[in-house]
């Protein structure tokens, strides 16, 4: 079995120590300057307690001190559950403790810092992260600088490759929240697997503007510092032309985006104003790119190698991939299995389809998860026999490649997020006004999808779509709130009364 | 209406999805206070080109022109001289 990723991000930092390992808005990170990092809140978490397996949740934006937390939990025996930073307090609160974290990391600035220290639970001890602001009123927590000002002790304790390494939550419904568990064997064979198409090594560097909570920044995170390799962080995409103008300053060799990442750079752009002679590669994931889309960065692009790639947090972060030298060859199609791992299209009888056959893509390798946390009748449903069902549909050609076809399950891909339809109609559900609520992805151009949500008031007088934004914007990231609402008289049901969401997506067609 | 003032209400609007004009200060980072994200400020630019007959060039999207009314009301100010 593979070694542990904490254990090999020791070995580079001794043998790369003054290389760059992390660049973000506050300063350069050497691999010896992070690994002190590490080592101050990794001594600070064992003495707080911890013990091999504890849950240590985190709302961290990406920077070096993001990894440094990351790295510390797992030096000190424990189970990173890194949550998404746009969510609410009550999100994080609902993940915090559905995981029985004893810790959470927060940053200092963090919108929702003070209900969250409001609000937890009193065995958690809260610890924020970075310097203070000023503005910040005093909360009850741990400061970050108790922990920084101390000399740092990595503690001595071994991981084994088949322990639980991570938390990754998909959804946030109140109810039964989807946690995928994650050993430390499931990430070390995917950075393997990626590292070898990739061909990645102590030479290549990456502009990242992925956040590292969700699992394609969590593999570009592992698989660069697995390597020696250096990430520049840039935090947000709002304004494109600084992107591209970074890419071409720091010479990376290295860009990931999700489809909407590439229109946005492609649509505002120049890219031939640029000097992007040193970017070896581009990676994309994360939803299916219009094979126009990527006619486009061959054109503007053609030294670059283009990654088409699919995935799933469930298989650490990576599936398939696209060998750049097929991209015209195969234009449309995600690829062929990534190294060691086995894919398979099957019908619902669980037979293998032939070729041009659509049937839901099934995946085996030492990067499929374990399951989702604390329950055992979701993973049962996705888990069987050593697959993994990925609810994604496709067919193969002759030759073995993968074209997607749809999906099986009604997840909304906007962007660069995985959105549960069910989250957004759970907030809309509370208002007094509203009688029933669908929430369906609508195609858009730009994100993929868009969300919609389908309202059935209580009275047909009160129907003020301001009101119902106004509290998803409350209780909600700024992605997941509807930018469509329509208010309707009645919901498309089947006979037993379930709702018809193909026949609200049919309405927008 | 003033250029301020149609700013301020589009974003209250579709965004903070309110007529309260308490709820935004024109000196408040989009970003910062989560307001905004990077699809909210290509529609406040197709807003600005529509409303205010200006063409906003590529090089021109930094937050210094579009992080906060403020920062929008000068930017068209030195767009329509």
């Amino acid at each position: 079995m593979a070694l542990p990723l904490i254990d090999r991000f020791t070995t580079i930092a001794d043998n790369y120590p003054d290389k760059l390992a992390i660049a973000d808005a506050s300063g350069q990170y050497s691999y010896r300057q992070l690994q002190e990092k590490i080592a101050q809140v990794a001594g600070y978490l064992a003495a707080a307690g911890l013990k091999k397996g504890d849950r240590v949740a985190m709302v961290v934006t990406n920077s070096a001190n993001y990894a440094a937390v990351f790295y510390a939990i797992w030096a000190a025996g424990g189970v990173t559950v890194a949550l998404n930073t746009q969510a609410k307090a009550r999100d994080i609160l609902n993940w915090t403790n559905h995981s029985n974290a004893g810790w959470l990391f927060v940053d200092q600035g963090h919108g929702e810092f003070a209900e969250i220290a409001a609000k937890l639970d009193q065995d958690v001890e809260l610890i924020s992260v970075g310097a203070p602001k000023s503005e910040q009123p005093e909360m009850e927590h741990t400061p970050w600088n108790t922990i920084t000002q101390k000399q740092g002790a990595m503690p001595e304790l071994p991981i084994s490759p088949g322990d639980l390494a991570s938390i990754i939550y998909t959804s946030g419904t109140t109810g039964s929240p989807k946690g995928v568990t994650l050993s430390h064997a499931n990430l070390s064979a995917n950075v393997d697997s990626i590292q070898q198409y990739l061909q990645l090594s102590s030479e290549d560097s990456i502009l990242n503007v992925l956040p590292f909570y969700y699992s394609y920044g969590n593999s570009v995170l592992h698989t660069h510092l697995a390597v020696g390799g250096s990430l520049i962080l840039e935090n947000n995409l709002v304004y494109p032309h600084r992107v591209v103008e970074r890419i071409a300053n720091e010479a990376v060799s290295g860009f990931s985006g999700v489809p909407s990442t590439f229109a946005l750079l492609l649509g505002r752009v120049n890219l031939n104003d640029y000097d992007l002679s040193k970017l070896r590669y581009l990676t994309q994931a994360g939803g299916a790119m219009a094979p126009a889309l990527a006619d486009k960065l061959l054109a503007a692009l053609p030294e670059t190698q283009i990654f088409i790639m699919y995935g799933q947090t469930e298989a650490t972060a990576r599936l398939t991939y696209l060998p750049p030298e097929q991209i015209r060859e195969k234009r449309g199609s995600i690829g062929i299995a990534i190294p060691n791992t086995t894919i398979e299209v099957r019908d619902k009888q669980g037979n293998v389809a032939p070729p041009g056959v659509t049937g839901e893509i099934c995946a085996s390798g030492e990067n499929i998860m374990q399951g989702y946390w604390r329950d055992t009748q979701k993973s049962a449903q996705v888990l069987k026999d050593g697959w993994l069902y990925t609810g994604d549909l496709a067919h193969t050609d002759e030759d073995g490649y993968l074209y997607i076809d749809g999906r099986s399950s009604d997840m909304i891909k906007s962007g660069a997020n995985r959105i549960s339809p069910k989250e957004i109609e759970e907030v809309i559900q509370e208002l007094d006004s509203v009688l029933e609520v669908a929430v369906v992805g609508v195609p858009d151009e730009m994100l993929g999808e868009i969300i919609k949500a389908f309202i059935v008031p209580k009275d047909a007088q009160q129907t003020d779509k301001k009101v119902i934004q106004r509290h998803c914007k409350q209780n909600l990231a700024i992605y997941k709130i509807p930018k469509s609402i329509e208010f309707i008289s009645k919901l498309p049901k089947t006979a037993s009364g379930k709702i018809q969401k193909f026949q609200l997506q049919k309405k927008q067609a | 209406m003033s250029a301020e003032a149609q700013i301020r209400n589009y974003i209250l609007e579709n965004y903070l999805f309110t007529d309260d004009q308490s709820a935004l200060d024109s000196g408040d980072s989009f970003l910062d206070k989560g307001i905004l994200d990077s699809t909210g400020i290509l529609e406040v630019i197709y807003f600005l080109e529509d409303e205010f007959s200006i063409k906003v060039e590529d090089t021109e999207m930094v937050p210094e022109n579009l992080d906060s009314v403020n920062n929008i009301v000068a930017f068209i100010g030195r767009k329509s001289q």
